[in-house]
């Protein structure tokens, strides 16, 4: 067992992990942060992205005690208060969600992309999403929801 | 359907917040995690088990094989399909055994199941578990399990053919064949898939010794046929076991069903007394999951002198992996079945389908559920025969289409078709997706060395028959008056809370938000359908206006009473009652809250109807583009023109067909369930080998209406979950034959991979 | 995933001491291969050393011609660093196509270069380039680095410092990628450097190899017809169902077509 410390969402969170608890596990089973998903074992879908220092990563794809010290934000972290992070609001009114299991992992996708690119061609789109998979929506209106978050953000 | 700025569903905000609750989200206390060992191989004897060492592993608190299964003493996976064949012999059913017992089937098959204080604990376990295995010969497709001296899955299944099943008028189509002027045959296969719902199947399960009832967390697509199913199998009664379903992320049909690990997981759980939770991992679903698809097809079409089809006959050999599946059986004999005439007149018609047992992951409904193999055979019948007859593709469907003033169309197998509009929906689709203008799009590619094609579907397929004869609805008002709407069904992505409140709002006149919608809740005593078969709009939805229009019927002697007139005296409209003389009024939802108090609720009602079959149907254009340096095929645009009847909310209905037809392209250009034939392992086991579609695949879809409505509901609503599917496999495969058929290449199966693209191509331009 | 104890190297050094004290022990850095494989418990170390985060294996600098890259530096990094897309933007460009955006934020260049799929993309210009792998214990040429199948020149206890990539005239990577999994089912980079144009191909066979032919052909006439005159010899490629030998040969050829193109379009 390993003491880590990190900061999740804004505040500091101490817990105690076995060293192979992957990240995602730890955030879900400890932190009871369960809108961070786990839909597959081989880092295709995506469903597990948060924000890592700042960047996107697969959070099952990372161990616990890699991400001590670091500042992670999940998804229950990005609205600022009752109001939602413009890539949230986007992806609701541009109906780019449905079963929303994968909501969650695109929209962090989504939102480190439009960090990076505020103006992203479609084609950018495409690549910024490459590591998300959707089984619902076509992915049309999910593309859609970013170029409109890109025009609101 | 250009509404681009659809309201914001109900359920959007908790789930773009992670705020939702799947399965795994879902935890009671002192549970006990699973984890379960399946076959490393497809077809063997299980000759010893030695669960021993894994019971001393750290954390481990029991372990469960097939003897602990027999000892339970559970029943059968039960079997939709009750129909009998010609000699009146019923499907013959394997035994299903909840973990392994005696042999494995396929590669994947639950064999035991490790119980322990954490799922890693539980996981470790498993390598301590020993098994000598006695390797048997293994057949993984229908042709190898159908051969003389394959090897035998089930003793009481000879040559592992469950079932076959005859329909339509043989003799009939023998003589409209002797007369015929061409025929046209083509055999094609729509290859087995891997449903891959985004999330992972899962389940947890209390056990309350005081009632002997259990608690029961799982993925479900609705909770009467969940229990119904569980019963079955399981044979504890109906009223001890207590669903209670959340959210879910996905289904497709592969949520349809009582699974094995459903089953294991209530014998520990009443054995040890404590609540047992499994979630899969992703390599477990692709083992075990249900699979979908999985038909070969051979087609004969008969045509006259003037290129009219005079008759048709397939041959269908269903692949149903290792063991039946609840709906596997009737998803692919039923509705083929039904849809073996298209959208055409074929006065003769006849079906010959073999249902077969293989050694591979049993099969059951998958988005669609043989609707789309049927289509899909079909369709490349009538464009095979406009090629050899050289008759253009859209001519040849209008020559046969079935005419308007033809319906209801009573089918020559089964089914009455409503009435459809096949050359309105042709019509629109050709021109929004520029059919006619298309030679100098192909001559542009030519020039940059491509291959353009453009391809068609027409097709219909009969939706919304529900399992249970009747769906009912609920209205109640909760302790403070507020209204709260009752179903059987269960949205898996399919906007229910969006969709189901609009129609009881709109009907009532006052605000979606003054309606909630609670789904397949334990405890409330309606019948009604599963989420299925494009059917919960048709059913459940147009019940919630039956029950909405009930209400005001139902309120109206109360408002009066309140207002001190006679009910007669009263109209209702925008959400209130209303004096003739325009004096006096109440708000229904004021008078629901007036009449907190007395229970139960006076206001309280339950509404039903028994829907019937719709008939969606629609024209798909697809248009590609094919790199013959890679095999590369692009979809360079798409066009649907759908008659889903009328539409209630046209941003969801364009959301599901966008869904439908990315997963029918996914199907048409890669993804495919491979098995080795040698040993039988899952060569496609997870997202690094399995082929899914990704953002940008296709660009864009163009989704027009054609409604018609339907008359067997309120609604006028055919369904939409299942169309993009049934219709995206045929216009996709259409237009990448139509890029390659200058070059002679006259079919190609799918998936068409750029590899299989690239080596037909290289063949073509050899000969 | 087994049971395993997790260390965090605080230096180089620390690190290969942590790996000579524990012969089962594993290098940690992005993870982006490691842990999957753990996850399928194909793989069981007894201890973890993470080095990911060192900052001796950090880095990006131009020094004589030629671009030192840290082994620890990510694929993000290598992409969208000024540097590197100055000196060698063929190089930005590849980094850039690896993986997926969330795999570039964590992948390395050490560990790919490390793990030597025959499907990973940085082999490919580390073999064109001639680059040289700089370890804790000597420098060993690419050519001599990559044997084959996930097999190195890496002796036990051996970490991957940095990597020099000699700066070429004019270079340019294409790839074809499996259509799941992402990685290179054919990836050609293609340099001009002093010595002539050396191609490289990655994804097609047991391992990344030159194309000798191709650059031959090359030395003579310096365009894309010079290749589309060669065939790949499909008899040692990979096969699988999803692309056979053939087919992969083709692609081969077809990557290193676009590639040259691209390269060639370039002054």
């Amino acid at each position: 067992m390993t003491k880590l410390e990190l900061n999740v969402n804004g505040k500091l969170r101490i817990g105690e992990v076995e060293d192979r608890t992957l990240l995602a596990d730890f955030l879900r089973d400890q932190l009871g942060l369960t809108g961070t998903h786990i839909g597959c074992d081989t880092s295709q879908c995506g469903c597990c992205t948060v924000h890592l220092d700042g960047r996107a990563i697969k959070s099952c794809t990372m161990l616990a005690v890699q991400a001590s010290g670091a500042k992670v934000v999940t998804i229950e972290g990005l609205a600022k208060g009752d109001t939602l992070h413009p890539v949230q609001q986007a992806f609701s009114d541009c109906h780019g969600l449905q079963c929303g299991f994968c909501t969650p992992g695109m929209i962090m996708a989504t939102a480190a992309l439009l960090k990076d690119n505020p103006n992203p061609s479609d084609a950018e789109i495409y690549r910024g999403l490459e590591g998300n998979l959707c089984r619902c929506t076509g992915y049309i209106n999910i593309v859609k929801a970013v170029k409109r978050a890109a025009q609101t953000s | 359907m250009t509404d681009t700025h659809a309201a914001n569903r109900r359920e959007d905000l908790r789930l773009i917040t992670g705020r939702g609750r799947y399965v795994a989200d879902s935890n009671l206390p002192h549970q006990l995690h699973a984890c379960f060992l399946r076959a490393d191989r497809a077809h063997a004897e299980i000759v010893t088990i030695n669960t021993e060492p894994a019971l001393k592993c750290r954390g481990v608190v029991a372990v469960f094989t097939g003897a602990d299964a027999i000892a339970a003493n559970y029943k059968q996976f039960p079997n939709m399909m009750t129909f009998t064949n010609a000699s009146g012999a019923t499907i013959l059913k394997p035994e299903r055994p909840v973990l392994a017992h005696g042999k494995v089937r396929f590669v994947g098959e639950a064999v035991a199941m490790v119980v322990a204080e954490s799922a890693l604990a539980a996981q470790d376990a498993l390598d301590a578990i020993a098994i000598v295995y006695r390797d048997l010969p293994v057949a993984v497709s229908v042709e190898d399990a159908l051969a003389a001296g394959a090897a035998q899955l089930h003793a009481n299944v000879p040559g592992n053919l469950c079932f076959e099943w005859d329909t339509g008028d043989a003799a009939a189509v023998e003589r409209a064949f002797a007369k015929a002027a061409h025929v046209t045959r083509l055999t094609v296969v729509s290859q087995r898939v891997v449903p891959s719902p985004m999330e992972l199947r899962g389940c947890l399960i209390g056990y309350d010794g005081a009632s002997d009832s259990y608690d029961i967390y799982t993925n479900s697509q609705g909770i009467l046929m969940m229990r119904w199913q569980f019963a079955a199998l399981t044979g504890v009664p109906e009223e001890k076991l207590r669903f209670h379903l959340h959210d879910v992320g996905g289904s497709f049909g592969q949520r349809s069903a009582v699974y094995p690990e459903h089953a294991a997981q209530m014998i520990a759980a009443k054995k040890l007394g404590r609540p047992i939770k499994w979630v899969a991992s992703r390599s477990e679903c692709f083992l075990s999951d249900s699979h979908g698809r999985g038909i070969v097809m051979a087609g004969e079409l008969a045509l006259d002198r003037d290129s009219r089809f005079t008759a048709a006959r397939y041959q269908f050999l269903c692949d149903m992996g290792a063991y039946l599946t609840p709906t596997g059986p009737a998803s692919h004999v039923r509705n083929p079945a039904i849809g073996m005439t298209g959208v055409y007149r074929i006065p003769a018609l006849h079906g010959n389908f073999k249902v077969v047992l293989t050694n591979t992951s049993p099969v059951a409904a998958y988005r669609g559920a043989g609707r789309p193999d049927v289509a899909y055979m079909v369709e490349r019948l009538v464009d095979q025969a406009a090629s050899e007859l050289k008759i253009e593709r859209d001519e040849l469907r209008r020559r046969n289409f079935i005419p308007l003033d033809a319906f209801p169309y009573k089918t020559p197998t089964m089914g009455v078709y409503e009435a459809s509009d096949f050359a309105g929906c042709l019509g629109k689709a050709l021109q929004a997706a520029d059919w006619n203008g298309f030679d100098p799009r192909r001559e542009k590619s030519r020039k940059a060395g491509k291959l353009r094609g453009i391809g068609l579907s027409t097709v219909i397929e009969g939706t919304a028959a529900g399992m249970f004869p009747k769906d009912q609805v609920a209205i109640e008002f909760d302790a403070q008056g507020r209204l709260e709407v009752y179903t059987v069904s269960l949205s898996t992505g399919q906007s229910h809370e969006t969709t189901f409140t609009e129609i009881v709002a709109q009907t009532l006149g006052v605000a979606p938000e003054a309606v909630t919608l609670r789904e397949s809740v334990q405890g409330k005593n309606l019948s009604g359908n599963h989420s299925g078969g494009s059917r919960s709009l048709v059913g459940c939805g147009s019940v919630c206006k039956l029950a909405a229009q009930k209400l005001i019927e139902q309120a109206k002697p109360l408002a009066a009473e309140e207002l001190e007139l006679e009910p007669s005296q009263l109209d209702y409209a925008d959400g209130a009652f209303r004096s003739r003389d325009g004096e006096k009024m109440i708000g229904l939802l004021e008078l629901a809250k007036k009449l907190v108090g007395t229970s139960p609720h006076p206001l309280n009602l339950m509404a039903e109807a028994s829907v019937g079959s719709t008939y969606p149907n629609g024209c798909h254009v697809a248009e590609v583009e094919i790199d013959p340096e890679t095999g590369v095929t692009e979809i360079l645009s798409y066009t649907a023109v759908d008659d889903a009847g009328i539409v209630i909310n046209h941003s969801v209905v364009e959301g599901q067909v966008h869904g439908g037809v990315t997963q029918g392209a996914g199907q048409v250009f890669g993804e495919h369930a491979v098995y080795d034939r040698e040993s039988g392992q899952l060569l496609t086991g997870s997202f690094s080998d399995y082929y899914m579609p990704r953002a940008g695949w296709i660009r864009d879809i163009h989704v027009n209406d054609h409604p018609l409505p339907s008359k067997v509901n309120v609604l006028g609503a055919k369904g939409a979950g299942e169309s993009g599917c049934t219709a995206s496999l045929p216009s996709l495969v259409s237009a990448v034959l139509d890029a390659v058929r200058p070059l002679g290449i006259q079919h190609l199966d799918m998936p068409l991979t750029p590899s299989k693209m690239w080596h037909a191509i290289q063949t073509a331009k050899a000969e | 995933m087994f049971e395993f104890s997790y260390l965090k190297a605080n230096s180089l050094s620390e690190a290969a001491a942590f790996v000579a004290a524990h012969p089962d022990a594993k290098l940690l850095a992005g993870g982006m291969t490691l842990l999957p494989t753990l996850k399928q418990r194909l793989a069981q170390p007894s201890h973890l050393v993470d080095v990911g985060r060192l900052p001796e294996l950090g880095g990006i600098e131009l020094k004589a011609g030629r671009l030192a890259i840290g082994a620890a530096t990510r694929h993000h990094d290598v992409a969208t660093s000024a540097v590197v897309r100055n000196a060698i933007p063929a190089l930005a460009y590849l980094a850039s196509h690896i993986g997926d955006p969330q795999v570039r934020n964590c992948g390395t260049l050490g560990g790919s270069v490390a793990n030597n799929d025959p499907a990973a993309d940085y082999p490919a210009a580390v073999l064109a380039l001639d680059a040289i792998i700089v370890t804790t214990q000597r420098e060993i040429a690419a050519a001599d680095f990559f044997q084959g199948m996930f097999a190195t020149a890496l002796e036990a206890g051996e970490i991957i410092v940095r990597v020099l990539f000699p700066v070429p005239k004019r270079a340019a990577y294409e790839k074809f990628p499996h259509p799941a999994s992402g990685y290179a089912m054919a990836g050609a980079f293609v340099a001009e450097m002093a010595t002539g144009v050396r191609v490289a191909v990655t994804g097609a066979g047991p391992g990344v190899f030159r194309w000798s032919e191709a650059e031959s052909a090359l030395a003579q006439n310096l365009n894309v017809a010079a290749v589309d005159k060669l065939t790949l010899e499909a008899t040692d490629l990979n096969e699988d169902f999803h692309a056979t030998r053939e087919y992969r040969a083709n692609l081969a050829k077809v990557m290193t077509k676009r590639a040259l193109q691209k390269m060639l379009a370039t002054k």
